[in-house]
């Protein structure tokens, strides 16, 4: 390469183009960590909301449950398995939005377990609803000392009086509900138990994004400490020995000698200063 | 001393290694542009940009004076091990700062010491990067930019004379210019063979690959946390030993043994010795830990002590077994290796055979020289005559060496370690081993070491691959003016 103003261009346009590669990896780096960190604070917000409607719809099955057992009235029966379901569609969401899935296969069971409890009593209603029907009708037909009116159609008539105590709410439900809202309550807060080990994440992915711009940085005080030192030696020092050597001239006739190295125009320009020194000597004589 | 032409040749090994770079940016596309590829990619292009500078304003100069020589050869191991930081550091993961840099000391000088505790984690890039730098350092950093850039010209001579120590030089009996590409061709063909047995042997390509480079290279790198252990196969181990062993071998004497010339490894004493202390160690140690029990037959034991040993005396440091179970005989004699290591002229380190068979002779002849004290008294290296320059220059280097160990030990005593880590850790990095013994045993490694033994060990590394007195030259002032 030839030409000082050519070398000098190349050297401004690797520093602006190591300036530009700098800056945009600055630029993508801390974009990335920024959404990196919206990530996880928006995994956070999404947990806690998830939770609040699992736990909604928990309440929901929880409170049309004891109605249907209580009152035994059947219009409940519709509002659990609306309950259910949408306890099942949060879960559904939670399931593929998680970004923790440590605490996802507990929650799972519990919702299972309460769907086949819940499927399981609402189907054990509707059978015996259907049977009572069924003893209904039969009970206009029999004698009510007949065996099978005995045996079938009076319990039908009067379960709480045949029927052993009903323990299914207290004995099961509530297990499963318990066990149901504190899958729900270790899900919510598995954000915030994961906290530390994403903080150390973080701070990996802050320590991941500084080290390129910190390299380039680094390479490009290199390449600026070399650009002056070669401006110094190729430019400066050969201008400042020609200035001096031709004062010298001018002053007290001490021959023209650069001792600097002189490369392109300054190499033609001290040629040129020692052509006109002779020519001027030669006129002279 | 012209620095701008300093900078000029460093420039141009620093673009050679940024081509690596590249090569590892290939690697890390074709596994489906793994994690590494964009820390191998900004590296090479930094190197690059870092590299090409001075060619814009240093134009080819004649040539080089011996001080720019040296300072040119020292410049490009220090700026090498400084760029291959680039992609570990950039890439993240266990590489802090003090970690990359001996990781790519360890690669460039090609002592394949590690403080990564899960290997197996690191992308293809990354690994190949770690390999290829092991390679690089193996042939030596200017000598590979040398064979691949003919635009140097007398300078090339200049710097492979600083490069290659004068024993090695003087051995090759071939002119200069012939030495770089002698040595390229039989690198070339030592790693091409190894890479085709090992996959023979059932590696995969890429383990192979990695493999025959770090064996050619005598680096001990390998893609697995167990090292070769992890394998168990015999024949493997066997490839191994004997790639191992003959990159310990003088790379002249091969290509002359190859070539068939007269002047070849057959007839060479140094190599001859070398064999001899291979197999001597080898069968003393199966010995020892047959009768100690540690292993139940004696072939057993012999497959073990001939690769640890081959492993050592050719600072490669690949592991089969676990040496700090061994009987104290044979870590003694493993530790002697790790000293001596193998001969002058091939890509391994320590004091080499060639050194300590001068002294012996040196010792022989003082001893003669005080019987007789009229006779002249010669001392002969493979029937060469060896001038007293050349002879005080070998007891120096004896002295200087082993003045270093007992300093980096005594470092790390000083830093809480104990007296085996630190002693075989400064053996080991000084020899450009690997492996010592203590905590950094062959299926350990310097993780768990303080930082600032980090920085000794690498800085021992240096010493040890520059022959000590290269790097000791930085240290003085004046020399630089």
């Amino acid at each position: 390469m030839t030409g000082m103003r050519k070398r000098i261009t190349v050297s401004f346009l690797s520093i602006a183009c190591l300036l530009f590669i700098s800056g945009m990896l600055s630029f993508v780096e801390l974009n990335r960590l920024s959404r990196g960190t919206g990530d996880i604070l928006a995994a956070s917000r999404r947990n806690i909301e998830l939770a609040k409607e699992m736990l909604d719809a928990a309440h929901e099955l929880n409170v049309a449950l004891i109605h249907r057992s209580v009152l035994s009235d059947r219009g409940y029966d519709s509002l659990c398995r609306a309950a259910m379901a949408r306890l099942e569609n949060v879960h559904l969401t939670a399931r593929h939005e998680a970004l923790d899935r440590s605490f996802l296969d507990s929650l799972s069971f519990a919702t299972t377990e309460m769907k086949v409890l819940v499927d399981g009593y609402l189907t054990r209603s509707a059978r015996r609803a259907e049977q009572e029907a069924a003893a209904a009708i039969l009970a206009d037909t029999l004698p009510h000392d007949d065996s099978l009116w005995i045996a079938q159609v009076e319990p039908m008539l009067h379960p709480e009086e045949h029927a052993r105590p009903d323990g299914w709410y207290t004995e099961e439900f509530e297990a499963s509900y318990n066990r149901l809202t504190a899958a729900v309550k270790a899900y919510m807060t598995s954000t915030q138990s994961s906290l530390a080990p994403r903080t150390e994440q973080m701070k990996k992915n802050a320590y991941r994004a500084v080290t390129p711009v910190l390299i380039s940085l680094a390479v490009m005080i290199a390449i600026v400490l070399m650009f002056y030192y070669f401006m110094t030696i190729y430019c400066v020092n050969p201008v400042l020995g020609i200035n001096k050597s031709l004062g010298n001239y001018l002053a007290f006739k001490v021959p023209f000698v650069v001792k600097e190295e002189c490369k392109d125009e300054l190499l033609e320009l001290k040629e040129k200063i020692e052509q006109l020194i002779n020519q001027a000597r030669q006129a002279k004589s | 001393m012209r620095f701008d032409v300093v900078l000029r040749y460093v420039g141009v090994v620093m673009l050679f290694i940024a081509s690596f770079m590249l090569i590892s940016v290939g690697v890390s596309y074709y596994n489906g542009m793994d994690s590494a590829f964009y820390p191998l990619l900004l590296s090479a292009l930094l190197t690059a940009l870092l590299g090409a500078f001075p060619q814009i304003f240093v134009s080819k100069k004649g040539q080089l004076s011996m001080k720019e020589g040296f300072a040119v050869v020292v410049g490009s191991w220090l700026v090498a091990c400084v760029v291959g930081t680039f992609p570990y550091l950039i890439w993240g993961g266990e590489f802090s700062p003090i970690n990359a840099w001996f990781e790519s000391v360890s690669g460039f000088t090609t002592t394949g010491a590690t403080v990564l505790e899960d290997i197996e984690s690191l992308p293809r890039g990354l690994q190949f990067w770690r390999f290829s730098s092991t390679w690089i350092g193996g042939m030596g950093v200017v000598m590979f930019a040398l064979v691949i850039l003919p635009s140097m010209g007398r300078s090339r001579m200049m710097l492979s004379n600083v490069e290659m120590s004068t024993l090695a030089r003087d051995n090759f009996r071939y002119r200069t210019q012939v030495i770089v590409q002698i040595l390229m061709v039989v690198y070339l063909g030592l790693t091409a063979l190894s890479l085709l047995s090992l996959k023979l042997a059932g590696m995969n390509w890429f383990d192979a690959l990695c493999h025959a480079m770090s064996a050619a290279a005598t680096s001990g790198f390998s893609t697995k946390n167990l090292s070769i252990a992890f394998y168990n196969n015999p024949l493997i181990e066997f490839i191994l030993i004997v790639t191992m062993a003959t990159s310990g071998i003088h790379f002249g004497l091969i290509y002359a043994t190859v070539t068939g010339k007269h002047n070849n490894l057959f007839r060479s004493e140094v190599t001859r010795h070398y064999l001899a202390i291979i197999l001597g160690a080898s069968l003393l140690i199966a010995i020892s830990l047959f009768a100690a029990g540690n292993y139940h037959t004696l072939l057993a034991s012999f497959r073990h002590a001939i690769f640890q040993v081959t492993s050592l005396i050719t600072t490669s440091g690949f592991a089969t077994a676990d040496t700090n179970l061994w009987t104290p005989f044979a870590i003694i004699i493993l530790i002697f290796c790790s000293i001596i290591c193998s001969c002058s002229g091939s890509t391994s380190g320590g004091v080499k055979v060639n050194r300590l068979l001068l002294a012996i002779k040196m010792l022989k002849a003082k001893l003669q020289q005080q019987r007789h004290p009229n006779a002249v008294v010669r001392v002969r290296l493979d029937g060469m005559v060896q001038d007293n320059e050349m002879l005080y220059a070998v007891m120096v280097f004896i002295v200087a060496y082993l003045m270093l160990i007992l300093l980096g030990a005594l470092i790390g005593t000083l830093f809480g370690l104990d007296m085996t880590t630190a002693f075989t850790g400064a053996v080991s990095c000084m020899g450009n081993v690997g492996p010592g013994f203590g905590e950094v045993g062959s299926m350990n490694n310097f993780a768990s070491m303080p930082v600032v033994m980090k920085w000794v060990d690498s800085l021992l590394m240096l010493f040890g691959r520059l022959e000590i007195f290269g790097l000791l030259q930085l240290f003085m002032i004046k020399w630089w003016k």
